[in-house]
């Protein structure tokens, strides 16, 4: 039985990041392992002792240097990875069919995890695309992931203290939230296990997959201009108190 | 308006606030700009904070040790002063030199003899005992994971260690500072921040006083240049005092890592400073049950020298900026691993990047200048925090010595009676006149 494990090489949100030709980011700062993945990858592992003879392979669609974060993704659980090398953006539709084809060419889900979302691009679309394609139920935000017989039955949570419960017919893809799980970083003996473990590289060309006709394209990027000041509230406890509040309200309206 | 002081000191860091503590005790009319909002805001934030009394020379470790006396007596050193932040504590954890080819430890134990200090060595079973999670086999040497060998099985263990119980750690630098702010305010010390020094005005050879960015002209007949990583800027504005200094300073840029201490191991409760160069870092227990990890600089590491204000500005790119790198991280962190097997390692660097003021010789310069009434205390080299109190006494000594009693300190140097060991040191050690010290360790262990 295979869980696949789609994880995304995205950049490091402490680093300063740098727009280069007004469309992508500057590739030499730290890139990493999408953290909702790593939730993804750490109930992947934990799952994999409940099932006959499972095997937990990381998938990625991105740049050569993705590597790392496949190397990242096996030193915390997974048993091996394909990456299918793309040499330039492509979008959630193309993204959500190129893993569909590396999963068939490799193999026949059980289960296919994922983080619910990226840190970088925030689509929330690729794991939902993946899931129409090969014909799957999906569930996302998944905080809690009990394996059946015939199912899984997936907590989901909605918004602070609500949950959805559902039962999906396997396979299916499911997103993981932070609440699933506390992610199992690696030790020094894991990553050396990892370093001797399989990248299976794919050209993204070699796969024949296309869009079905549209496509998202990045006309351009800017980066957020951070403009914080520090300010002091002066004057006693209640006058800084009752000042604070007004720029909560007035100034940052979040009251 | 010009305003006037005795002293004007460049820097409210925490070696800029006991100059002035230990200044306006004598009652000195002091004033320390800082270009930052508060007190200990710029690279002394960034310290590890760690009290250890291992350094390379005897007079390094008597420092040190002197300086112990005054973090165990805190309170007392502030005379009980009141601080509306709270006071910083010091965690007396104790600290483990592990015996490695990485320090001349055979040379600290002597030095360690000589002083005093108080001292036990220690079998690499009585380590394991203190320290479970540890293995005591020999990874020398340093090497970076980009080299294959780097995951080498070794094969021969280390020799133990030396435990000084009475090492530790501060575990707020910034705060120290401004606790040392507040008890200078009691004598009447002053403290302008958010000023920037942009001039060293002089007059027929000697100090006149600062001008700052907005304009403002400050005089006095002494300045202190406590500038950190900004100090080698500070000199190069003060006539003749760059080019009359021997030893030099620049910033160094320097990672520190906070990365979770294994599952099951309250290292923030049970685990105890160590300097470990047989692996080129030091760690200590940090909030969240974090081990921070250090690096002693080994010569596999790159040195980036930047400009401190293209730094903090997050100028100069990947490597040479204020963030973390993904290679160092794992550098540092994979070096931890592999004393501590069970360490588990984020994906996400987590940590402190700052800038050391780092003189040629990684010994720092606590001396006058070329200048008459210019004084530094600079070329801290990221080893001298946990001196700090000892330095303003000593700096103050050496500026009253010089400015009251017309001692010529560089014909013959201010001999400093340390207030607790009793111990007298030749602050010409310090000079800026001094050939480069071939005894130090030229890294960040002094």
């Amino acid at each position: 039985m295979k869980i696949y494990v789609c994880v995304k090489h995205v950049p490091d949100s402490a680093a300063t990041i740098t727009i280069r030709d007004g469309s992508r980011i500057e590739e030499n700062i730290t890139f990493l392992m999408n953290p909702y993945d790593e939730h993804a990858i750490t109930e992947a592992a934990g799952l994999r002792s409940q099932l006959p003879d499972a095997e937990v392979v990381a998938v990625c669609v991105a740049g050569p240097a993705a590597e790392n974060t496949l190397r990242s993704a096996m030193a915390m659980g997974a048993d091996r990875s394909i990456l299918v090398v793309a040499d330039r953006q492509i979008d959630s539709m193309l993204t959500a069919r190129a893993l569909q084809a590396a999963i068939e060419a490799d193999g026949t889900p059980h289960l296919i995890l994922a983080g619910k979302e990226s840190i970088d691009a925030e689509g929330m679309q690729t794991m939902f695309r993946l899931a129409r394609y090969f014909g799957m139920p999906a569930a996302t935000n998944a905080v809690k992931i009990s394996l059946e017989a015939d199912g899984a039955v997936v907590e989901s949570e909605k918004e602070a203290g609500s949950r959805d419960i559902l039962r999906l017919t396997l396979p299916c893809v499911i997103g993981a939230g932070r609440g699933l799980n506390t992610p199992r970083y690696p030790t020094l003996p894991d990553i050396i296990k990892a370093r001797k473990r399989e990248v299976k590289k794919i050209d993204l060309a070699d796969l024949d997959v296309s869009s079905p006709g549209g496509k998202t394209e990045i006309l351009s990027l800017a980066p957020v201009a951070e403009n914080r000041e520090p300010r002091e509230i002066a004057g006693d406890a209640a006058a800084a108190a009752r000042e604070l509040v007004r720029i909560l309200k007035e100034e940052a309206k979040v009251l | 308006m010009s305003k006037k002081y005795d002293a004007i000191i460049i820097g409210a860091g925490v070696i800029g606030t006991p100059i002035a503590y230990e200044l306006a005790k004598k009652g000195y009319k002091t004033l320390n700009v800082d270009k930052l909002p508060d007190a200990g805001e710029g690279s002394t934030a960034g310290s590890c904070a760690i009290v250890r009394a291992h350094y390379s020379t005897e007079d390094g470790v008597a420092f040190a040790y002197e300086g112990f006396k005054y973090w165990n007596d805190w309170e007392n050193y502030l005379e009980n002063v009141e601080d509306e932040k709270g006071l910083a504590k010091f965690m007396k954890t104790g600290s483990l030199l592990i015996k490695s080819q990485g320090h001349d430890w055979r040379k600290v134990k002597k030095h360690y003899d000589a002083v005093g200090v108080d001292y036990k060595e220690m079998s690499n079973e009585e380590v394991l005992k203190m320290v479970p999670v540890v293995d005591m086999h020999e990874f020398w040497p340093v090497k970076r994971p980009e080299d294959p060998s780097f995951f080498d099985d070794p094969a021969q263990m280390l020799e133990g260690a030396l435990f000084c119980p009475e090492g530790g750690y501060v575990n707020d630098p910034a705060l120290s500072a401004h606790n040392i702010m507040r008890a200078a305010e009691k004598y009447g010390a002053e403290f302008m921040f958010n000023a920037e020094v942009v001039d060293i005005r002089s007059q027929d050879g000697r100090v006149a006083g600062v001008t700052l960015k907005d304009g403002t002209q400050i005089d006095a007949p002494i300045v202190v240049n406590v500038g950190g990583p900004h100090s080698f800027k500070v000199n190069q504005m003060a006539d003749g005092v760059w080019e009359g200094c021997n030893i030099k300073t620049k910033a160094l840029r320097h990672e520190v890592m906070h990365c979770p201490s294994p599952d099951g191991y309250d290292y923030l409760n049970d685990g105890y400073h160590m300097s470990d160069g047989d692996i080129g870092c030091y760690y200590r227990p940090e909030v969240g049950n974090m081990f921070l990890i250090g690096s002693e600089d080994p010569e596999c590491d790159p040195q980036e020298w930047v400009d401190p204000d293209e730094f903090y500005a997050g100028k100069g790119g990947p490597g040479r900026d204020n963030q973390l790198t993904d290679a160092q991280w794992k550098a540092q962190c994979y070096r931890l691993a592999r004393r501590i097997p069970s360490l588990q390692v984020p994906n996400q660097p987590k940590g402190v990047c700052d800038l050391y003021d780092c003189s040629d010789d990684w010994i720092p310069v606590y001396d006058k200048s070329d200048l008459d009434g210019f004084y530094m205390a600079i070329g801290t080299s990221g080893n001298q925090y946990k001196n700090a109190p000892v330095v303003g006494a000593m700096m103050a000594d050496l500026i009253d010595a010089g400015e009251k009693q017309g001692l010529d300190h560089d014909k013959t140097p201010f001999q400093f009676k340390m207030r607790y060991t009793g111990r007298v040191l030749d602050v010409g050690f310090f000079s800026r006149k001094r050939e480069i010290n071939y005894d130090s360790s030229f890294s960040v262990n002094g």
